[in-house]
């Protein structure tokens, strides 16, 4: 396997969890910044190929201005929407405060 | 105040958010009505965010993006696509919004308006559309709330985004400036101008610099404003408070700040614990759209005649003053009432003056719009009819329009006012027939000699002497009676 | 020779001929599920009421005659990231413990409008995250022809499944190979529809730009059958295509002869088992006497689209995968103080490590000062991939090359090593980020596990996909091995 040549940082790991609200250990900050630091050696790889003159596709078909009509259709059943819900109040979904 | 104003140049920007008046959501078929709604009732696999439910665009949040487009005089290019917006928040149940970054359906535009005779124009960034949020409830105040509901009967509901250059250097022509943008929303029918019930929002970005400087200072985003009042008074505030900081020698914070109308000041919202990435990235759920000149100029062709037109015409159609044009102009409605009274034959001035002094004031009293009133242009023109011919005195006109005004059908009152100013007396009628009779000669022979069209006459004569005012019947009675 | 051994089109052809009964038909298949699910632990949830319902009134129906449809009667499996209205749908995440969707995915409805019988829902990596099914929230899955290997994955349990007699066929999802690779290490047919071929609409979201939903069978034919049932345009998927949908069937036997068949260079992978490379020539080989020309051809790109894959389907997935947070359904971690702690702890205890790996990985690489590098790049990579597949299929029809270069590989062996286990997918990614469509079908077995040969066809063809692969399969007895598990024809 060869040398992790990323510089990913710990830190860098622990902004990403952060925004991606994942929790993490000390330890796995650790174990993660190791991995990614090996896949992103690897991915690296990517920069061999010349894209210089090369568009980007997003979307792989060619079909454009797929819409709908401005029609109603009908809703979920009632309660069907909140079933699923781990904390509910009334019809309500309801969540812990938001604030740190 | 003034002191300020020459020391330091007011720096302002908005954005205002309008919700667009769809049948159904952005993304799906659910009902717009959330307001009416109960709890959760108006969602779907889509709004809710439901694991593998995906969105399809309602092609008639596009098409009144690009007619608001339009109507701000915006460049419309000709490849648009949809972006996610990364975040996370309780109202959000996807984890991102589906909004539009670096290729929105617009940009460049401007709108112009005036403060106090003055011209201004403000230039407008882009005009793009996304996804509303739900909504939060919460239990007491928001930051000692132990808990929140989320009710997502709002979510989805289609959003256009209006940003504008930071071009606006005071409150006055800040709220000018969204006074004149709402006219237009409702102009054009892609919003109903209600910013109490939040469907159309704003925020202002507000920074000071030293007059003369052409850099931008800190600026301060500020939130909450419900009203142009509203709006109004979080920018002057803003400009006092970033004044006071400057002049003690502080530094002002890159920071939101809400405004809390109650109170009348704006409140520093928790500065971020980290800066905001929101990892837009191309949606690729959606197609990207090529937004075609044939249907650019198919929805610019469905545009009505906006403010800024109409304004103009009708100074130069009907003699109004300018003051008065802008005035009739700032709703669709009101210039609709007005036309049409001039049509069904009311004279401009006086439909002008009625229509924005006594009526307008008693809407403002009762919160009402003019197309709430069950006083409809034909009865102002009947009232200004009444005036003009039929001798209705200035106080009368005043208390039947109040009338008028507040009954659920303006029809008797008219019809009280027409009668009272009626003559019917035989008394005063007889020296208008024998008038008639005395200049009519050879009607009066006409007549003798058995064509009842000459009566007809007469009667037409003996109303234009009385302005109208005289009862017909009686003077076809007291007529027949004098010549035969 | 049992029920549960044979294929959709003599069940088909035995249900309307009243030979036997759906509901006989699904028991059977029940009792094989009985007797070796522990084995494989191929399902997550076994529906056996729904089940034997489906069965009774796909009995009705055939009774009647009224609407009989190839499918009508015939017991498969789906995959866990196919939601179906009310029945627990997880994506093999305990994040979705329990989860029950108020609604089903476009081709489950299809499916239901075919008179088909859903057995349950199958074993996968977790949100279709890997490449041996070791990521499944719940358990791993064995491989039929061998317990101590894996069944390959993400569509792990479908494979084994379909390989076992738990089921005559299974539907499964491609992101980067997760039908063809697990169908080659299963010894059975896997296709992966052309992207917008199949509606996504349900499909739970690993990477939207590359998702497919597609059969997994025990043979060509019964591929074609399950393909034809769940192809076209679905208004509620805005990226499924118009194109109309061909019938399959029509041109499946029209064999080879005269095909220009393709085989790139770069497919012969470092690392790839000398035994897997032995049986993909001599499939190549057995097409060139049944009068196919085949000629080399090069994708250049090859080697760029393992990492491009890394990169586009995390970033996907990283924005798919924000949903999860406690609030709506599934897993809320307990003990929180704050809303952002419980998103926190909800994400850290309800995702398994490969996940929380490709979140944090896709969320980088989109991440401010990092997109063009990472994201953006990898695109640019995308439309050189598709140029590759656009000049090949200039020069051929169709391209040929191993499903995965290696046999199925035992449990545990590549659980410490992504890197190693993303390696697995080298030779089917490029088909999900070209655009074109492939099939993966038995060519051998090596070492006593099978060998999977892929044919990649261009864009909507999978009628050419599939014709290919039957000329091949008709002229070889590979399909009808079966996995110790499924046990010898009676
Ligand atoms: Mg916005
Ligand atoms: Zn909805």
């Amino acid at each position: 396997m060869p040398e992790p040549t990323s510089e990913l940082s710990s830190r860098e790991v622990e902004h990403v969890a952060r925004l991606a609200r994942l929790g993490i250990t000390p330890d796995e900050v650790l174990k993660y910044r190791d991995q990614l630091r090996n896949i992103l050696h690897h991915i690296e790889a990517l920069n061999r190929a010349d894209t210089s003159k090369v568009p980007a596709t997003a979307h792989p078909l060619e079909e454009r201005n797929v819409m709908r009509e401005d029609r109603r259709e009908p809703c979920l059943p009632a309660d069907a929407a909140l079933r699923n819900a781990p904390s509910r109040e009334d019809s309500y979904f309801k969540v812990k405060a938001i604030q740190e | 105040m003034s002191a300020i104003a020459t020391k330091y140049e007011v720096v302002v920007g908005l954005e205002v958010h309008a919700q667009v008046l769809t049948q159904s959501k952005m993304f799906c078929g659910c009902s717009t009505d959330y307001l009416t709604a109960p709890p959760n009732a108006n969602t779907c696999p889509v709004c809710l965010g439901l694991p593998g439910s995906l969105p399809v665009i309602n092609r008639r949040a596009v098409e009144a993006t690009i007619r608001t487009a339009l109507a701000l005089n915006c460049e419309i290019p000709e490849f648009s696509k949809f972006d996610r917006k990364n975040y996370f928040y309780p109202d959000l149940p996807k984890g991102y919004q589906i909004s539009q970054y670096d290729l929105p359906f617009s940009r460049r535009g401007h709108l112009d308006f005036d403060v106090r005779g003055a011209p201004c124009r403000c230039g407008i960034t882009r005009v793009h559309l996304e996804e509303d949020t739900g909504k939060l409830l919460h239990e007491g105040a928001i930051h000692e709330a132990q808990s929140s509901l989320v009710n997502f009967n709002r979510s989805g509901v289609p959003l256009m985004e209006i940003v504008s250059e930071p071009d606006l250097r005071s409150a006055d022509e800040a709220r000018e400036y969204v006074m004149r943008l709402r006219a237009i929303l409702q102009y054009i029918g892609v919003n109903n101008g209600d910013m109490e019930s939040g469907q159309l929002r704003c925020d202002a970005n507000v920074s000071l610099r030293p007059a003369g400087s052409s850099e931008l200072g800190t600026k301060v985003e500020v939130k909450n404003m419900n009203s142009f009042r509203a709006i109004h008074r979080a920018i002057e505030y803003e400009v006092v408070r970033q004044t006071e900081v400057l002049d003690s020698g502080g530094r002002l914070t890159q920071e939101t700040r809400g405004w809390n109308d109650a109170r009348g000041l704006t409140v520093s919202q928790r500065t971020k614990e980290f800066a905001e990435d929101y990892r837009y990235f191309p949606e690729p759920d959606l197609p990207p759209l090529d937004v075609s000149r044939h249907w650019v100029e198919e929805i610019r062709a469905g545009l009505p005649e906006l403010p800024a037109a109409r304004r103009e015409r009708f100074v130069a159609a009907y003699g109004l003053t300018p003051y008065d044009a802008s005035l009739l102009t700032s709703t669709r409605p009101m210039a609709e009432f007005f036309e049409e009274t001039v049509r069904l034959g009311g004279p401009a001035k006086a439909s002008a003056n009625w229509i924005l002094g006594d009526f307008s004031r008693l809407l403002n009293a009762d919160h009402k719009e003019i197309q709430e009133s069950s006083i409809k242009p034909t009865h102002l023109q009947q009232l200004l009819h009444l005036v003009e011919t039929g001798g209705l005195s200035g106080k009368m006109a005043k208390q039947t329009f109040d009338a008028m005004y507040h009954a659920p059908d303006p029809a008797p009152a008219l019809a009280e006012a027409k009668g009272s100013s009626q003559i019917s007396g035989d008394a005063e009628l007889a020296g208008l027939v024998d008038q008639v009779i005395a200049e009519n000669a050879k009607s009066v022979a006409d007549f003798k000699a058995g064509k009842e069209q000459a009566l007809k006459f007469l009667i037409g004569q003996a109303m234009k002497l009385s302005r109208g005012r005289a009862n017909p019947q009686r003077l076809d009675a007291l007529l027949r009676e004098k010549i035969v | 020779m049992k029920l549960f051994h044979r294929t959709i089109r003599d069940l088909h052809q035995m249900l309307r001929d009243r030979e036997i009964s759906s509901v006989e038909l699904t028991q059977s298949v029940l009792d094989q599920i009985q007797a070796v699910g522990d084995r494989t632990k191929a399902y997550l949830l076994v529906t056996k009421e729904l089940a034997l319902r489906q069965a009774h009134a796909a009995d009705e129906r055939l009774r009647s005659k009224r609407d009989v449809r190839p499918l009508t009667g015939i017991p498969i499996a789906l995959k866990d990231v196919l939601c179906v209205k009310e029945v627990a749908s997880t994506a093999g995440s305990k994040i979705l413990k329990g989860f029950t969707p108020p609604y089903s995915a476009t081709v489950v409805e299809r499916l239901e409008a075919e008179g088909a019988v859903f057995l349950g829902k199958t074993n996968c990596d977790e949100f279709a995250m890997g490449s041996s099914n070791e990521n499944s929230g719940y358990w791993p899955v064995h491989n039929p022809w061998g317990l101590d290997r894996v069944p390959g994955g993400s569509s792990g349990g479908s494979a084994a499944a379909v390989a076992s007699g738990e089921a005559i066929a299974a539907l499964g999802s491609d992101t980067g190979g997760s039908i063809r690779q697990p169908a080659a290490l299963t010894g059975i047919v896997g296709l992966k529809p052309t992207y917008g071929r199949v509606s996504r609409y349900g499909l739970i979201a690993f990477a939207s730009s590359l998702d497919q939903i597609g059969p997994m069978t025990r043979d060509v034919v019964d591929s074609a059958l399950l393909l034809q049932a769940i192809a076209g345009h679905d208004p509620r998927d805005s990226t499924s295509s118009p194109k109309p949908v061909p019938d399959y069937l029509a041109t499946l036997g029209d064999g080879v002869k005269g095909m220009r068949l393709g085989v790139p260079k770069e497919y012969f992978v470092a690392g790839m088992e000398p035994a897997v490379e032995q049986s993909i020539r001599d499939a190549i080989r057995l097409l060139e006497q049944q009068g196919a020309s085949i000629e080399e051809v090069s994708l250049p790109h090859s080697d760029v689209a393992l990492p491009a894959y890394y990169i586009i389907a995390p970033a996907e997935a990283s924005s798919n995968l924000a949903r999860y947070d406690g609030v709506r359904y599934g897993y809320q971690a307990e003990g929180a103080r704050n809303l952002i702690e419980e998103y926190m702890l909800t994400r850290q205890q309800g995702f398994g490590a490969e996940v929380k790996r490709r979140i944090m990985l896709g969320t980088y690489a989109l991440s401010s000062g990092y997109y063009d590098a990472y994201y953006l790049q990898a695109q640019k990579v995308r439309t050189l991939i598709i140029d590759d597949f656009k000049r090949a299929f200039t020069k051929v029809d169709a391209l040929l090359g191993a499903t995965s270069p290696t046999v199925a590989f035992p449990l545990g062996a590549k659980t410490q090593d992504p890197v190693a286990m993303y390696l697995n997918d080298i030779i089917t990614i490029p088909a999900n980020l070209g655009n074109v469509c492939a099939i993966s079908v038995p060519c051998g077995l090596a070492d006593g596990l099978p060998v999977g040969l892929q044919v990649i066809a261009p864009g909507f063809r999978e009628d050419l996909a599939l014709r290919i692969a039957f000329a091949f399969e008709a002229a070889t007895e590979f399909h009808k091995a079966q996995s110790p598990l499924m046990g010898a024809a009676a």
